[in-house]
Order: structure tokens, then C-alpha cells, then sequence
């Protein structure tokens, strides 16, 4: 079974990139959203929650945290992909960080971890 | 050429010009205001022979008794208003004084000099034509001092003003030098950004191309793209850039005189630096299979296109057309599924938050874009 995944980027250009390596990985995009607002309605929503997720951490000005955080309380796993060298992620210094341009080896070990129910 | 000759102050001055070049050259070395204010007392009061010195900052309307160098306690640390304070007086009037016997002048604040020793008083300004601070030299006893110590405290009011200015310039100087490094995160994070745009391009124009040559020009036209559309955000401080500008640069390559080909009209449109580079890259993939496939690839066709937003609407919505006629026929829906029609249909609408769809109409292409208006795009003021 295909893991489903959901994106957080704000750049529709890497945004495109992100879902196709995630095909070409064998995954399947749950749900790609542009802005924060449009990632926690859609996790708020009727839709099953996602295996895994890719955040970018700087959407358009905002902190992509409270979706992080979302994630979090739900058990969904995720990773970071940020240009950023070394953005403050407080409370998340655990978590993966990929950075951008991304290695496809990189998103691969990070979504092997995202495993279906 | 100054009088160093011991007068009336000689038992307790040194009045060795040599002092006074050695407290020029201290104070040339100080970097910070307390370094400054080290001196300063140390060096005005051997100058003067007083039995006390203080130095006195200007801070807005407060004369701030920033250190001092005395014989018993005088005010420092202490804030008095200005116009309280013979500190404060010879700031605002730019002028020395000199006060023999301060229970006889009546600018002197009686009370807050009876808990001290001081009976006499010489103060002068730091910077006298806009004055920054003020040393201030105190006796115990009734004293006049003579033309010879006021000038030299004038003269070290005039290397601490000196002193004063480049300690801002260092302190300005470090400040330059933390915002560029900040500035070089900046350039780092967008470096990275656009790289991951570039590996983007190459990654799907790599998967739609028939052949390497294919792949080359089509990777290289959007890097061309790219480069146009950072052109445009360098030129605008990475500020936002109106829909109009961005036209004019995706559609150059196309047509040498813009007009020749496009019909383009709708109310002045800004979009934010990252969605402006989305905007243009959408219009370089429109304009690519319009000279390809549609009316660019005909002698004659044109392009229309249009955008208005209703007002009215919460949020305002924008209508965006892009409409090509005198193409030549079109015959059902070609299969496109590369970068370019993602980029048409999906790219900008996504980062709008909006949708686009792309019709293919006997008479041409149409491509709609409906999207909210939002801080990625406003209308201009």
C-alpha cells in the first residue's frame, strides 16, 4: 500500500518537484498546500489523516509550527525541507531536516519511515 | 598656542601640555562611552586641579550624570531635567560657565548641591555647536579659575566630542557588520531556494523531453525564464512587482514590439516577489505553446488578455484571461502532463490559492485564472 503524503510548500515550482520525487518514490500526495491556513483546515477536515508529511518551515512570512505541531499530536510522522542553514525550530530539534535543493536519497530515507496503518 | 604656564591652579594642576596631548591621544583610543568617560574624568580633573570632575551625558531632555572622579559623592548615576541643571544650561546655550560661588548664582539648584562639597564650579559643553555632553569641574572652596584651565577643558570637551563621534561610528560600523551578515543568510537561503526552483525545471523538463537536444533547449529557455524574472525582483529590493512589468518581461522573447501581438488590459496589479516569479515563469509556459501550437505560431494571431476583480467579493476575487485567436485550428485536447501545463494549471493557482484551467477552443486557447486576492496579490494602491 502506497503511503500517503502530505506537502507544506510555498513555492508551486518546488511544490512540483516534492510530489513528483514523491511518485517516483512510490507515494502518494494526500494533500500539497500552499499556506498554513490551507494545510490545518484540510488536517481539521473530513479527510484521513496522512502517513507522513514534507514541511517547508518558512510559508510565505509564516511558521509552518502549528501544522508541525498538528502532526505531532496525531502520531503523523514528518520531516522539514528548508533552505534556511539553520532556522530556530523551537520544540522540533528532533525532528529531520532536508535541505534544499533536495536529495532525492534523503526524502527516500524519510518517507521509507512514513509507513502506512 | 596655548598658555601652560602654572597660575593661580598650580599647587594642584598638572599643567603640562603634555597631559593634555596624552589625554588627546587616550581618548582617540576609546571605543565606548564608559572608556570615554574614564578618561575624561581622570584627565579633567589633573588638568584642572579641581577637587572634583563629572561627566555629564545628554539624553533627550535629561541631563544624565553618566561618571565622576571626586573627593566626596556628587550626582552620579542621577537624571535631572535640562532646564534643572547648570549641566543642562550650558548644553542648551552652547556657552562655558564659570561660577565662582554657586550659592551666589541663581541657575545653580541650591538643594541638590548642599548634601556635596562643592562651592565652585566650571562647565563646559562637548560638541559646541550641537552639544552631546558636558564635563563639569568642582572645588570645595569659593575659586576662580584661570583663562588657561578653562581652555583646557575646553580642549579636552573638544577631543571627547571627537572621541564621542567615532565610538558612534564603531558602534555603527558593528552594527553594519552583524546586518551584513544577516544579509548574507538571506543570500544563502535565497540561493538555495532558487537552486531548488532550477533542480525543479530540470527535473520535469528532463522527464517530458524526447531527446537531449529537446531537453537542452526547453531547460535552458526556462532558466532564461528565470533569470528574467529574478531581473525584475533584484531591480525591485526583492519588493513586490506589478503584473504589468512582469508581462512586459515574460513576453519580450515573443514579440519584439509587445502590442503587435497582445492585447493587454486590466487595473494596475501587484504580486509578491516570490509569487511574481511564478507569475512569469506561468506566462513563459503560456507564451512557449502559444509559438508552438496557437496564435503565436501564425503570422497574425494574437493574444488577449485580461483580469479585473470584483470588489465586491470576501476576499475580492481575481479573473484572469489569457485568450488566443488567428491560430491555426485546434483539434481536441492534447495530452500534456510536463512542466509546463502543471505549471499552467496548477503552479500559480496553487500559490494563490486559486484555480486555473486551461480550454482548448476551436478558435484557440483560453487559460482562466480565478483567485482571491491576498497579500501574494493586491491590487495597487
Amino acid at each position: 500500500m502506497k503511503s500517503k503524503v502530505m506537502i507544506v510548500e510555498d513555492e508551486a515550482l518546488v511544490a512540483m518537484m516534492v510530489e513528483d520525487m514523491l511518485d517516483d518514490l512510490g507515494c502518494e500526495v494526500a494533500g500539497s498546500f500552499g499556506a498554513v491556513g490551507d494545510a490545518l483546515a484540510w488536517l481539521g477536515g473530513e479527510d484521513p489523516q496522512p502517513d507522513g508529511a514534507v514541511l517547508d518551515v518558512n510559508i510565505g512570512g509564516e511558521m509552518v509550527f502549528p501544522v508541525a505541531e498538528q502532526l505531532r499530536e496525531r502520531g503523523v510522522p514528518f520531516v522539514f525541507a528548508t533552505g534556511y542553514g539553520d532556522l530556530p525550530r523551537k520544540g522540533f530539534e528532533s525532528i529531520e531536516v532536508l535541505a534544499k535543493p533536495i536529495n532525492v536519497g534523503q526524502l527516500r530515507v524519510a518517507v521509507n519511515k512514513f509507513r502506512p496503518d | 598656542m596655548l598658555d601652560y604656564a602654572p597660575r593661580d591652579d598650580a599647587q594642584h594642576a598638572d599643567n603640562g601640555l603634555l597631559t593634555l596631548i596624552e589625554t588627546i591621544e587616550a581618548l582617540s583610543a576609546t571605543r565606548t562611552i564608559s572608556e570615554v568617560a574614564d578618561v575624561v574624568r581622570k584627565a579633567a580633573r589633573r588638568i584642572s586641579g579641581a577637587d572634583g570632575v563629572a561627566f555629564v551625558l545628554r539624553d533627550n531632555n535629561q541631563c544624565w550624570y553618566f561618571d565622576e572622579d571626586a573627593i566626596g559623592p556628587l550626582w552620579k548615576g542621577k537624571r535631572f531635567p535640562l532646564t534643572a541643571c547648570i549641566s543642562g544650561w550650558a548644553m542648551l546655550n552652547r556657552q562655558t560657565v564659570v561660577i565662582p560661588d554657586i550659592y551666589l548664582d541663581d541657575r545653580i539648584p541650591h538643594d541638590a548641591y548642599r548634601p556635596t562639597f562643592v562651592k565652585s564650579l566650571v562647565m563646559t559643553p562637548v560638541r559646541m555647536e550641537d552639544p552631546v555632553a558636558a564635563i563639569g569641574a568642582y572645588w570645595a572652596q569659593e575659586h576662580t579659575p584661570s583663562p588657561e584651565t578653562v581652555q583646557k577643558l575646553q580642549v579636552i570637551a573638544r577631543a571627547t566630542a571627537s572621541a564621542l563621534e567615532s565610538g558612534r561610528l564603531h558602534d555603527s560600523l558593528v552594527d553594519a557588520r552583524h546586518h551584513g551578515t544577516f544579509l548574507l543568510q538571506e543570500l544563502d537561503h535565497r540561493v538555495k531556494n532558487t537552486l531548488a526552483i532550477v533542480q525543479s525545471i530540470s527535473r520535469q523538463t528532463l522527464r517530458a523531453a524526447s531527446s537531449p537536444e529537446a531537453f537542452a533547449e526547453t531547460f535552458e529557455n526556462r532558466i532564461l525564464a528565470l533569470s528574467k524574472a529574478h531581473e525584475l525582483l533584484t531591480r525591485r529590493a526583492w519588493g513586490r512587482a506589478q503584473l504589468e512589468e512582469i508581462l512586459d518581461k515574460a513576453l519580450a522573447p515573443f514579440s519584439a514590439n509587445l502590442s503587435d501581438r497582445f492585447d493587454i488590459i486590466g487595473p494596475a496589479l501587484t504580486f509578491s516577489a516570490e509569487t511574481s516569479v511564478s507569475v512569469h515563469m506561468t506566462l513563459h509556459e503560456l507564451a512557449v505553446n502559444a509559438a508552438k501550437h496557437g496564435a503565436l505560431s501564425t503570422a497574425d494571431g494574437r493574444i488577449v488578455i485580461r483580469w479585473s476583480v470584483e470588489e465586491t467579493a470576501s476576499p475580492p476575487m481575481l479573473t484572469l484571461t489569457w485568450r488566443e485567436v488567428g491560430g491555426p485550428p485546434i483539434v481536441g485536447t492534447p495530452e500534456r502532463k510536463g512542466f509546463g501545463s502543471q505549471m499552467i494549471t496548477r503552479g500559480l493557482a496553487r500559490d494563490l490559492g486559486g484555480k486555473a484551467t486551461l480550454d482548448f477552443t476551436p478558435d484557440g486557447v483560453i487559460y482562466t485564472l480565478r483567485a482571491p486576492l491576498s497579500q501574494r496579490m493586491s491590487l495597487a494602491a
